[in-house]
């Protein structure tokens, strides 16, 4: 059937090449090309990436659960005519929640050398996890949301696993700590929405860690090798609580062990966690590759997390980037905020020597904030731009800010204070 | 400029080359930093130190043209350039891939070659957007497949239709048909496969079914009869799971008393047991588009009639099964098996 039309182009080239292209296809797509000719017809069965999204079938009935139907069909049709290794699964689907065929998918992909497994169901009852997952030796991705995780007493841990990713998981504190400290190749790690959890991280090869949720407490205690670090912490009562009852220092708990840190992120109550216990110690280490701090929600009425941020920047002699966000309260005019903070010789004179970019957001005019942007300003001799954006646009609180501003020293010659009122 | 000067400018303006052969047997010259960028070059260059002269020059694969290993150079030209952002870099490799797709899959083909990973994964990506979202037959005029697949074939219900009893009724009238066309095929081939298994007697079969006695697990039964329900599954991939789905909606509707949830997650096992198998042992099998029974037609009717009996008296049952039996043959051997798995558990 070579006729007028000219050769076949794409039919012979090599497998790698068809696999490359059908993996970059939804599935759907990638399945229909078994009817294009006789060499097309199982080419896409051996492809070694499955991806099942909310596009794999179109949601054709308002009826969640006859779509569900639908989508479990496919899928399971799809795995029954697959043949050869499956390396990557995915399924991302809403319509899905949590139904029997699941479980012997995962027994069927842990018999099939599995290396990535990705599971967001929809929104609805948590998906229990078979035992079959801990079975999958050669999982190096595992990201799971929406599911009950509960690993066998006998499990060993995944001694391939690079990446883990739970985002609301129900598993205990023990089996969490106890999961990420028996996969030695850990490198990033995340968790979200996890409630009221006091964690040890123990991973001798992480290098990323993302979490964010209602975290007690969380001690760092073998992660030399982290280089990124962004975490959110939520309040309960407890938490609030527990905080106040605390005698340990925080900052060095959670940062003493991370020499060669490169970013830094903390949010909602992050900064506030590290003020505990802080004026208790002095800081000997130094972040020599810390090149980003990014610090929300920052609370410039307590002196103790300003100095968690002066204590970060003067450990980190190569900053080059800093946005702080405040806590978007316009101050009442309250006790005298005392300055004599500023004044305290506990402040050293090391100049930012790197210092290029700060932004500074949610400002409420605090006199604190106007001190804190005076002393970045005295000591960035290479500060290039400092973007101010205020909380509030009261004309008359923002007017206050910017006089106090102008009167400020600056060591940069370059540096640019922008002012965005819009 | 003084002499001195002059001597320190020169090696600099001396960039080293390379020669490298192309698919036609010409010979070209090309900067050395640029054509590194190409592993296989590099390779060459390093491992084998070939390429220095015309005489031994690095013979590139057949894949590989002069019109192809311009474009290869020019993209490594843009790209070993190391201050360029993110941004310069896809936006021009979103308009180096705008060329006709004849040259697009050469171009992946010389990449491939050359192993070039990021160019091959640039036009492979060109070329999931052209496949992307378009008929069959689009797909079949711009990359000039021919059509030969039969009607039958493309009704496979690979994709996800709502089951439709005609199409799965024509499923198997075709299926049927196709095997009779694929049998006088056969009479050519004089090459005997080893499986002659579905000579045996409804008898026999029988009584292997019933001398696989002790095996708890549905499982062991189905490796057992590996063999069999590879010719079913490799031809009726979409009946057995239609079968399976029955199997489903019987198990659940019928009041049988060890009909625990482990039961039938063994019966799903079982199955996902049989694509396994299948898969793995039926690979070379599919590559040469050879799947079949090569049984005598005479004697598969035999079968057929004696089977539907069997099968009648189990599945009294079961009416709506009935009606998928009376309709089909093969249908009817994958519900005997499928049968057969229910009658062990309830021995």
């Amino acid at each position: 059937m070579v006729d007028v039309m000219g050769p076949d182009l794409i039919s012979d080239l090599p497998q790698s090449i068809i696999e490359s292209i059908l993996v970059q296809l939804p599935i759907r797509d990638a399945v229909r090309t078994s009817i294009l000719s006789s060499k097309w017809r199982y080419k896409w069965a051996s492809i070694t990436q499955l991806v099942f999204d909310d596009k794999c079938v179109p949601p054709f009935s308002n009826d969640r659960e006859v779509v569900e139907r639908s989508v479990v069909k496919f899928i399971t049709r799809a795995l029954f005519l697959h043949q050869g290794p499956i390396h990557k699964f995915q399924i991302s689907n809403s319509m899905l929640q949590s139904c029997p065929e699941i479980d012997q998918w995962i027994l069927f992909l842990s018999r099939n050398d599995i290396k990535v497994l990705v599971m967001e169901l929809g929104e609805g009852e948590f998906f229990r996890i078979p035992s079959s997952l801990f079975n999958c030796r050669k999982l190096t991705r595992l990201e799971l949301s929406r599911c009950e995780l509960d690993p066998p007493h006998s499990f060993k841990g995944f001694v391939c696993l690079r990446s883990l990713n739970l985002h609301q998981v129900l598993i205990s504190p023990d089996a969490v700590e106890s999961l990420i400290s028996r996969c030695p190749l850990l490198e990033s790690l995340s968790l979200s929405y996890f409630d009221n959890l006091a964690l040890t991280i123990s991973a001798p090869n992480l290098k990323y860690l993302y979490l964010e949720g209602e975290f007690k407490d969380i001690c760092l205690e073998d992660t030399p090798l982290l280089v990124e670090i962004s975490i959110a912490m939520y309040m309960t009562d407890d938490i609030a609580e527990h905080f106040e009852q605390s005698s340990n220092c925080n900052f060095l708990k959670f940062l003493g062990g991370v020499p060669n840190l490169e970013k830094l992120v903390g949010l909602i109550y992050f900064t506030k966690y590290l003020s505990i216990g802080i004026d208790s110690v002095h800081l000997p280490i130094m972040y020599h590759n810390l090149e980003t701090i990014e610090l929300y929600q920052v609370n410039f009425e307590d002196t103790k997390e300003i100095l968690v941020i002066l204590r970060m920047i003067t450990s980190s002699p190569n900053l080059k980037e800093l946005h702080i966000s405040g806590s978007s309260n316009i101050p009442i005019a309250a006790d005298a905020p005392d300055l004599d903070f500023w004044e305290k010789g506990c402040l050293s004179d090391s100049a930012l020597n790197k210092l290029k970019t700060v932004k500074l957001s949610e400002m409420g005019g605090w006199p604190h904030e106007i001190e804190f942007i005076k002393y970045l300003l005295c000591r960035s001799p290479v500060l290039e731009t400092l973007s101010i954006i205020p909380c509030v646009f009261d004309m008359g609180n923002n007017l206050k800010m910017l006089i106090e501003l102008v009167k400020c020293r600056r060591a940069s010659s370059r540096g640019e204070v922008i002012f965005i009122h819009e | 400029m003084s002499e001195t000067d002059l001597a320190v400018i020169k090696p600099e303006m001396m960039k080293p080359y390379v020669w490298l052969q192309t698919s036609d047997d010409s010979i070209q010259q090309v900067e050395q930093e640029i054509a590194m960028f190409c592993p296989l070059i590099c390779q060459e260059i390093i491992q084998k130190g070939m390429g220095s002269s015309k005489n031994c020059a690095i013979c590139l694969p057949q894949q590989v043209s002069p019109a192809m290993l311009s474009l290869i150079l020019d993209y490594c030209r843009f790209h070993q350039v190391p201050g360029r952002s993110n941004k310069e870099r896809k936006s021009y490799d979103e308009k180096f891939v705008r060329i006709d797709t004849e040259r697009l899959c050469e171009l992946t083909s010389a990449a491939d070659s050359l192993q070039l990973k990021p160019l091959v994964d640039l036009t492979s990506r060109a070329l999931a957007r052209i496949i992307e979202g378009k008929t069959p037959e689009e797909i079949r005029d711009i990359f000039h497949l021919p059509d030969d697949l039969t009607e039958e074939e493309k009704l496979e219900p690979l994709r996800n239709i709502t089951a439709d009893p005609r199409i799965r009724l024509l499923n198997r009238l075709y299926a049927k048909k196709r095997k009779e066309l694929k049998e006088r095929e056969r009479l050519k081939n004089v090459e005997v496969e080893e499986e002659h298994v579905d000579d045996r007697s409804v008898d026999d079969l029988l009584s292997f079914i019933n001398g696989n006695d002790g095996d708890p697990k549905g499982v062991k039964t189905s490796k057992n009869k590996k063999k069999n329900r590879r010719k079913k599954e490799q031809q009726k991939n979409s009946s057995l799971k239609e079968a399976s789905e029955l199997n489903k909606k019987e198990v659940n509707g019928h009041d049988i008393r060890h009909q625990s949830s482990e039961a039938e997650i063994i019966s799903e096992t079982s199955y996902l047991h049989y694509a396994e198998d299948d898969a793995f042992t039926s690979k070379p099998e599919f590559d040469d588009g050879d799947i079949d029974d090569e049984i005598d037609p005479a004697l598969k009717e035999k079968i057929d009639r004696e089977v539907e009996d069997f099968a009648r008296r189990l599945n009294s049952d079961w009416p709506e099964r009935m009606q998928e039996l009376l309709s089909s043959g093969q249908e009817r051997k994958t519900v005997l098996f499928t049968a057969d798995g229910f009658i062990r558990r309830h021995a």
